[in-house]
């Protein structure tokens, strides 16, 4: 069932832009983009719309969707899965994503320690028994600092046409403003959480008493963090079943740490090494017949190469050399570009990730690479 | 809602330094809705198949083409194969392939039903939510792409009603409606069973890109290049001779771990300002892009030098916002360089009945993926990446097996598998091919045996006497004053090895040029003479500007065959000699010499090779090339091409060529060939259908315009070269690459088309790749084993290569030509030279 877009249908007169849906889910980036929580986790994620919009958030490392219906998660999850770009090129952050097929009604430690819970138009779909259960689940035992809970506001209604007894047929109660703000208020007293109301899609001018289209409960945690040892006397048993999991590619891990650094290190060498030798070449080819040729061919790489670092190699007196048909490209040099040092930090750590990776020389203080390479064809 | 900005009109309007553009055309929803939602349903009578394409390509993302050409159907119009159309000669070998068939449970059937909605509903989302609120009665397993529904079973009754409530509350009425069941071998279910395999390639976490599917864990890192390649599967299924199967190859994906911004920047430290932006088109155009916040690739059709991030366009919702604001608000997008200009991408798929517009993609947030002109051409390069895309038997055997396995061992894949009530064979097909007899290569009355294994002769007629030795009598040999030694070098070698070979000789005139165009030009304008017999240019670098200026005046202003060589090549002695008898032989064919030949028993034959060469740089014109035999040896060709602005049809020039080829061959035979076969290359996947349908009836007009009584046979044979079959030999226990000479004409072959494979040259690393042949019109009557033989020596004949080669010779021949004239000459060439191979 989608929510989304059958709200889409039935405004055809009252029609929001951006759609509601969409405002709905702005209003949880602007949240992320405010708090930026590390953690955050969307209970009836549906077909993970909202995760798939939250993702490209920097800031983000843990994702997580529940939603009771397995086949509509499945349907598009793979929008979730890591881009052959975010292979090509992996990013500094951490990100793994995970998709949870269970109940807001029962607890699982996978839900545990995070910053932000979302509840997109969820609790009406609740049955009673379940909602009863849920301010427990969501706040007694997940309790992330921040908790987002949207729901239609009933007062919006008779500004929708169509619209008889409630908005979706699986609707098991909408409520007006004055409900949702005791049952709210009442919650975050219980769990100690603070309350603010806001929403999103406004009525129309002169109709402003109903309130927004989609009522909006922001909680923040009162108290701080729970400790690690609070946490571990919640029971520890898993309801949920994982549907779904992606790691993406990360600096963070060494592997691909590694990969970085080993492809930027041999390809600045290979810069370094190819005007060194076209250097030498034009200083062979003197007598060439045609000044414009040699300067054009002389000035590119020329200019390649002093890009960011010309100068360096000039000032220190350790620079890339030429020994028979190897050139030597000290590490010192390469760990001057500001990519390989912002990769690797230090260059104690350069030396340990490309250990093994790239030629070195005996006291492994440069890169060798052999000339004969570029001379044999071409 | 994910929409991608339309082009703005930044081109049209002089732009204002830092006041982007205003006025942006709308971009519509053709963003990057997935798939069909966007189609017009149901309502006027949507054809049942047509729905299911819809499906087919919102899966795989892909165009609306159809690459298998299924449902081209030719051999049933030819005669003498309907019985069988297998050859009978040669050796049998034991093969195995990398196909595996496809099993179903006895009496599988797929069902399609209609599913119509009362009131109508529009959105496929809905429809699909509606429908699906009876589960109990369809079942979880299906297939719905908003009106077609498939099943794998059949429903209780022919017309089902069921009703479902909306959100407001209305009632509709669903009724489900049994229009066909279709047998496992119907093109809709080969269609389907792809889809549901491309489903399975999916949950195996392979990435889609392109058509292929690849597996981005375990990259492959080629840092010296700055590539990275990706290993992974090309997959389709097919109805095959005997059974439908699942081929599956190996297939390498080569992406870039740079942007097209990072690209632009190393481009431009290399080259000079003024030629930058030249340089940039030449590299980018055409090229594929991957872009960093969706799964989709775009070709690079243009670059918008006038454009910036900073232009703005109108959104779906009528708002305006630029690229830089889009793709921050969208995807969370840092755009840093806010002057860099903006790649243009012509989507070509339809949607609907509407063309979208261009796609604006912002280079800073683009990947390249496989190779330039320029890398293709670093040898460099091609041998790093070769070690690691060049896969032998054994290897690709294991990697294919892999797949299989995956698929055995991944429960969801199996389920998905099982409830279909489909399954793969997990062995590898296996039959039996021929291999066909070595030719004997004659010369000049000398008959020598080659190795087939190598399939090579460059050792056996080493310095042999040529059939027919055109003299250098009268040649110029021009130089730069650096190379004044490499060219007396290569005049002395040439004494050498010239008199064995039967060609006589006299000294060049030398001439010694500036290294410029232009005192090339000038010196070819003052010394040619009508006796030249070719000339010799000894170039100082690869500069094809030079190459490109002699080339054309030779071609056209001044027809003379020509021979350009960079110094480099000349200069090492170690190799001096063969590369000096290498060079001989060249010339010799330039100038109308003929080197070897191989027994052609078919009397009266004008064998024909035709391929096309399109510029997609100025993206305006193709070329076909054009080669005709002349004699019955077939060492002597005519040669034309036609040259084709956008637009125009290939076929009008191809039979103004086969006018001339006839011409021709009267003049050199004094009658006209009683049998004619044109072996058609350069032909895309997909394109059959317009081949036969247009091509084919415009040959047999201009046969018939020749005269009332002449009514040769006819034999059109399409040549393809990239296809995905890989056939494996069996020797003790090992797999190895089949023999040259190996010919496979039953199990992987199409029912309905006669056709079969050749693996006819020998590879020293990986996999040899056989060439497909398919003879879509044949009234020749002659046995398959006859053209099969006959197709097998014409790929003896091509004289730039003492050796066996993957086509036909007058197919390489005409891909010669056709690039010689696509890259460098631009035009028709000089009809004076048009029986030599002058474009060698």
């Amino acid at each position: 069932m989608d929510k989304n877009f059958q709200e889409e249908q039935f405004t055809g007169i009252m029609k929001f832009t951006p759609p509601l849906y969409k405002q709905r889910y702005q209003f949880i980036k602007d949240l992320v983009g405010k708090y930026k929580p590390k953690k955050v986790a969307d209970l009836g994620c549906a077909d993970c719309t909202l995760l798939w919009m939250l993702k490209f958030c920097s800031c983000i490392e843990v994702l997580a969707g529940l939603d009771i219906c397995a086949s509509v998660m499945k349907e598009k999850m793979h929008r979730l899965s890591p881009l052959p770009v975010d292979y090509l090129q992996p990013a500094e952050r951490s990100l793994t994503v995970t998709l949870h097929h269970g109940s807001v009604a029962h607890k699982d430690p996978c839900m545990l320690g995070f910053d932000l819970v979302t509840c997109i138009e969820l609790i009406e779909h609740l049955e009673e028994s379940e909602l009863k259960k849920f301010p427990e689940v969501v706040f007694g035992f997940m309790a992330p600092s921040i908790v987002v809970i949207s729901t239609p506001n009933s007062e919006f209604n008779p500004l929708l046409p169509g619209v008889t007894l409630f908005r979706h047929p699986d609707h098991k109660f909408e409520w007006n403003r004055a409900q949702f703000q005791s049952w709210a208020l009442e919650t975050a007293r219980c769990y100690d959480y603070s309350v603010e109301f806001t929403g999103v899609g406004h009525p129309p001018t002169g109709m402003e008493n109903v309130g927004f289209c989609t009522q909006i409960g922001v909680f923040v945690r009162k108290y701080p963090q729970t400790s690690e040892s609070a946490q571990s006397e919640k029971p520890t048993e898993a309801v949920y079943k994982t549907v779904f999991k992606a790691v993406y590619p990360s600096l963070k891990d060494e592997k691909y740490l590694q990969n970085a650094v080993v492809s930027e290190v041999i390809f600045r060498a290979q810069i370094i090494k190819r005007s060194l030798l076209d250097c030498l070449m034009s200083e062979h080819e003197e007598y060439n017949d045609d000044p414009t040729e040699r300067k054009s061919k002389f000035q590119p790489s020329m200019n390649c190469f002093s890009e960011d670092l010309g100068k360096l190699v000039v000032e220190k007196s350790m620079g890339p050399f030429v020994d028979g048909n190897m050139v030597y490209i000290p590490l010192k040099t390469i760990f001057s570009f500001p990519k390989v040092n912002r990769l690797c930090g230090t260059f104690e750590k350069l030396c340990k990730l490309i250990a093994g990776k790239v030629t070195l020389s005996s006291d492994g203080s440069a890169v060798m690479l052999n000339t004969e390479h570029e001379n044999e064809e071409n | 809602q994910q929409t991608l900005p339309s082009h703005p009109p930044g081109r049209q309007q002089p732009q204002q330094p830092r006041v982007p553009p205003s006025v942006l055309e709308e971009p519509g929803g053709h963003g990057r809705q997935r798939g069909p939602q966007s189609v017009p349903l149901g309502q006027n009578g949507r054809r049942p198949e047509a729905g299911f394409q819809e499906l087919s390509l919102a899966d795989r993302g892909g165009r609306r083409r159809d690459f298998h050409d299924l449902g081209v159907n030719t051999r049933q119009a030819i005669e003498h194969v309907q019985e069988s159309k297998t050859g009978s000669s040669g050796v049998r070998i034991k093969l195995t392939a990398n196909y595996f068939r496809l099993t179903s449970r006895p009496q599988w059937a797929l069902y399609q039903y209609h599913v119509g909605y009362s009131p109508e509903m529009e959105a496929r989302r809905l429809r699909s939510a509606l429908l699906f609120q009876h589960e109990e009665l369809i079942g979880k397993t299906h297939a719905f792409d908003g009106s077609i529904l498939f099943l794998p079973k059949k429903l209780g009754n022919k017309v089902s009603e069921v009703f479902s409530r909306t959100r407001n509350g209305e009632n509709v009425k669903i009724t489900i409606t049994l229009t066909n069941e279709l047998p496992p071998t119907s093109p809709t279910c080969l269609q389907f069973y792809n889809i549901i395999f491309r489903r399975l390639l999916k949950m195996l976490n392979l990435q889609q890109i392109g058509r292929n599917y690849y597996n981005p864990s375990d990259p492959i890192s080629i840092p010296n290049h700055r590539l990275m390649v990706w290993p992974g599967f090309t997959s389709s299924i097919l109805q095959y001779e005997e059974s439908i199967m699942l081929c599956t190859d190996v297939s390498h994906k080569v992406l870039r771990s740079e942007t097209v911004l990072d690209f632009m920047y190393s481009l431009y430290y290399q080259v000079e300002e003024q030629r930058f932006r030249d340089t940039c088109a030449k590299e980018l155009i055409g090229l594929i892009v991957l872009t960093k916040y969706n799964n989709r690739t775009y070709r690079v059709d243009d670059i918008d030098w006038d454009a910036n991030p900073q232009c703005t366009f109108r959104k779906a919702d009528g708002s305006e916002i630029s690229y830089v604001d889009y793709y921050k608000r969208q995807y969370n997008q840092e755009i840093t360089d806010l002057n860099q200009p903006v790649l243009i991408s012509q989507s070509r798929r339809k949607r609907g009945s509407i063309m979208p517009g261009p796609v604006v993609l912002i280079p800073e947030l683009c990947f390249l993926t496989g190779l330039t002109e320029k890398m293709r051409n670093d040898f460099n390069m091609m041998k790093d990446l070769a070690v690691h895309t060049r896969v032998p038997p054994e290897q690709r055997q294991r990697e294919i097996g892999r797949l299989i396995d995956y698929i055995r061992k991944d429960d969801n894949v199996q389920k998905e598998l099982r409830d279909w009530g489909l399954s793969f064979d997990t062995n590898l097909l296996s039959f039996t091919g021929r291999v066909v007899q070595g030719e004997k290569i004659f010369q000049s009355g000398n008959v020598f045996d080659y190795n087939p294994q190598f399939a090579d002769w460059s050792k056996e007629t080493r310095g042999a006497p040529l059939i027919c030795a055109k003299p250098l009598d009268n040649w110029l040999l021009i130089y730069t004053r650096r190379n004044y030694d490499i060219a007396n070098m290569l005049v002395q070698n040439l004494f050498k090895v010239t008199p064995s070979l039967g060609i006589r000789m006299n000294k060049a005139t030398m001439i010694e040029v500036d290294d410029r165009t232009e005192a090339y030009l000038r010196v070819l304008q003052q010394s040619i003479t009508p006796e030249t017999n070719i000339v010799f240019c000894v170039l100082s670098s690869s500069r094809k500007d030079k190459y490109d200026a002699i080339k054309k005046y030779l071609c056209t202003d001044c027809p003379i065959p020509s021979q350009c060589v960079i110094a480099r090549t000349l200069s090492k002695p170690q190799t001096a000699m063969a590369i000096a008898t290498k060079i001989a032989l060249q010339m010799n064919c330039k100038m109308g010499g003929e080197l070897w030949s191989v027994e052609i028993p078919l009397k009266q034959v004008m064998v024909v090779g035709i391929d096309c060469y399109h510029d997609t740089l100025s993206g305006k014109q193709s070329i076909a090339g054009f080669v005709a035999s002349l004699n019955q040896t077939m060492t002597r060709w005519f040669s034309r091409c036609a040259v084709q602005g956008r637009g125009q049809e290939l076929v009008d020039g191809l039979k103004a060529c086969l006018q001339t080829a006839l011409r021709d061959w009267f003049k050199w035979n004094k009658y006209l060939p009683s049998r004619i076969i044109v072996y058609r290359d350069g032909v895309g996947d997909g394109q059959l259908n317009t081949l036969v349908n247009y091509e084919v009836p415009q040959f047999l007009d201009c046969l018939k315009s020749v005269g009332k009584d002449y009514n040769p046979r006819l034999t059109v044979i399409v040549v393809k070269k990239r296809v995905n079959a890989r056939f494996f030999a069996q020797s003790g226990g090992a797999l190895k690459n089949p023999p040259p000479g190996t010919v496979v004409d039953v199990e992987v072959t199409r029912p309905e088309w006669y056709d079969f494979f050749i693996v006819s040259q020998a590879v020293r690393n990986g996999c040899v790749a056989p060439t497909h042949y398919n003879v879509i019109y044949d009234t020749s009557k002659l046995k398959p084993d006859h053209v099969q033989r006959l197709t097998y020596k014409l790929c003896h004949m091509y004289y730039n290569w003492s050796g066996v080669i993957r086509v036909p010779a007058p197919c390489q021949y005409a891909h010669k030509l056709a690039f010689l004239v696509g890259q460098s000459i631009h035009r028709e060439p000089n009809l004076l030279l048009s029986d030599r191979l002058y474009y060698l």
